[in-house]
């Protein structure tokens, strides 16, 4: 167990090391100079040189590397080109609305999608199941940002009880902050409670026909409590996994949906970034979404091996 | 009749698939109106006999631009899927060739660590490089979608290895890469198009998605998720604009969904006999 946990603390820290090189190379070694390549064409030599010394560019790439990584533990992340103001700074005001934004979604589309899907196993073939499959179908298709577009045309727009956009701060007004979330989440949540929904049906209906089940049934207990009690804690161990999987499309999603109801999260600070040709900005939040993709899948397979110590093995 | 129609997912994906298609093919000979042609007279009109589907912002014929919107996106989908399709097979059986030594190892573990950059990340890598624009979204995309074949490619691989008749053409004198052209590719075939299936879904919502935050397809090419973009400025004032490019893609995405699971159910007893 010990070793098990070890080997995959070690090849966690690996993956992490390798993401962050990769990122680095492809953003501040290839391009040749990137304080040039953030001023554009018509800059002069010397405002260029200037940049680079403020930026901290100056130096050999081995050891901006290293600076660089130490400043995740530091915060010291350097400037920010665009804002001129820390990037460790912006990241961390940004993540009070990209954090409640995608555990919200995560939340929602795990209500929805289990409700859904065990209703949906538990009147298999009938009615009321077809209209649950082809909605998921539906939730499959739609775009979460055509979703949210749409939610913004008859709740913001027509019915005016959502604002249509923006984010007044949690200081400033916490009601109205936390309003601002609740159609972007459900935007967010949309296609992810969709799939949620077909795997929890099927894994569901394999449950519902084992043997325990019918022994439940057989001593008295009713369909509904059968479910409860017995078939809904087996079905969702591997629900559970693909939401793990799937945290990196939620992670995604959010860069997407804080562009369409103008949130000021990290994924809006990041295309903001891209426009502005913000280098520097732009390199620690790609590190940020793909280390914490990397960790949430991480955990879940550590949960998973802990649980069911057959796939501590590895590959098959 | 082959029975193949007669099974819903796969009689409707086909249905729909057909429209998007005959969309594509029909706006390589006929528009409305030229696509990229602006009237500033006829800015933001509603539908009418003249613009069916209205005018956008620059009094582009939104008709027009749909249309050739879906060339856009089932051209972005068949490259990102014949990325994905090529690498992601050749790579799958290579590892499942080499099972349990270190290529296997070394070819997994790489594709697990692409797997974890969700493509609009690597789209923006990639972008910083070359600027935004449509082959940069696909290449992007494509990547994505090699790790997903991979890992599909090396386990259907590992389970026809383990037949009788694969031993029987190797002791028949066929060599290592033989019997994989010969016998294990046709027999993957079919999951690997059920997967490619999803993945062209997966590639256009992905597209519309990165057009959508601007990084995708550039402007004057018509992308649904451009429109999209575009038509949310306009919301309060034309909000038709923001209903037809958004029903463009779902619908397309469905086709592609509702015939992989077809497909799937459709070659499941095939896998039982085997």
């Amino acid at each position: 167990m010990a070793l098990f946990l070890i080997k995959r603390l070690a090849g966690l820290v690996l993956t992490l090391l390798v993401a962050a090189l990769v990122i680095f190379l492809v953003l501040e070694v290839l391009p040749g100079d990137p304080a040039a390549m953030m001023m554009g064409v018509s800059a002069t030599p010397e405002s260029v040189a200037a940049l680079r010394a403020e930026l901290g560019l100056d130096g050999p790439a081995a050891t901006r590397f290293l600076d660089w990584l130490a400043g995740f533990f530091t915060g010291n992340l350097g400037l920010s080109y665009t804002y001129r103001v820390a990037v460790g700074g912006l990241i961390a005001e940004r993540l009070a609305v990209t954090v409640p934004l995608s555990l919200l979604a995560l939340g929602l589309s795990l209500v929805l999608g289990v409700t859904l899907g065990t209703w949906a196993a538990a009147h298999a073939h009938r009615r009321s199941d077809l209209v649950i499959m082809g909605l998921t179908q539906l939730g499959l298709a739609i775009p979460n940002f055509w979703f949210g577009i749409l939610l913004v045309l008859v709740f913001a727009i027509g019915l005016g009880w959502f604002p249509a956009g923006g984010f007044p701060g949690w200081a400033a007004d916490p009601s109205l902050s936390a309003r601002a979330l609740l159609l972007p989440a459900f935007a967010l949540a949309m296609p992810q409670a969709a799939s949620l929904a077909r795997i929890t049906r099927s894994t569901m209906l394999e449950t519902l026909s084992e043997d325990y089940i019918r022994t439940a049934r057989a001593k008295g207990l009713s369909r509904g409590q059968t479910i409860r009690r017995h078939a809904l804690r087996n079905a969702l161990i591997p629900v559970l996994t693909i939401l793990g999987l799937q945290f990196s499309f939620l992670l995604a999603g959010t860069i997407v949906l804080e562009n369409v109801f103008a949130l000021p999260g990290l994924g809006r600070l990041l295309i903001q970034a891209i426009g502005g040709h913000d280098l520097i900005l732009i390199k620690s939040l790609v590190l940020f979404y793909v280390a914490t993709a990397i960790i949430v899948n991480a955990i879940v397979d550590l949960a998973y091996g802990i649980a069911d110590p057959r796939l501590r093995v590895g590959r098959t | 009749m082959n029975p193949a129609w007669r099974h819903p997912s796969f009689g409707a994906g086909a249905v729909l698939m057909a429209l998007v298609i005959g969309a594509a093919l029909l706006s390589l000979v006929w528009t409305p109106h030229d696509p990229a042609a602006m009237r500033i007279m006829a800015r933001l009109k509603p539908p009418s006999a003249e613009h069916w589907l209205g005018t956008d912002q620059f009094g582009r014929d939104i008709v027009s631009m749909v249309l050739v919107g879906a060339r856009n996106a089932l051209l972005v989908g068949l490259v990102a899927v014949g990325i994905g399709l090529v690498f992601g097979v050749a790579l799958g059986m290579l590892a499942a060739l080499y099972r349990g030594r270190f290529i296997d190892e070394a070819v997994m573990r790489a594709l697990d660590f692409v797997f974890a950059f969700p493509a609009v990340l690597t789209a923006i890598l990639i972008l910083t490089w070359f600027g935004p624009g449509l082959v940069n979204a696909v290449i992007a995309i494509g990547i994505f979608n090699i790790p997903v074949f991979a890992r599909q490619a090396r386990a259907a691989t590992l389970q026809v290895v383990a037949q009788d008749y694969i031993r029987a053409a190797r002791l028949a004198g066929l060599s290592r890469p033989a019997v994989m052209i010969r016998h294990i590719l046709p027999n993957i075939t079919g999951l690997m198009i059920v997967q490619g299936s999803t993945q062209f879904a997966f590639a256009i919502l992905a597209e519309a998605s990165l057009s959508y935050l601007g990084i995708g397809t550039q402007p004057p090419n018509p992308s649904w998720g451009r429109m999209l973009n575009d038509a949310q400025t306009y919301l309060a004032t034309a909000p038709h604009l923001a209903i037809v490019p958004g029903l463009a893609i779902a619908i397309t995405v469905l086709a592609f969904n509702l015939l992989g699971d077809g497909l799937r159910d459709l070659l499941d007893p095939r896998m039982k006999e085997r």
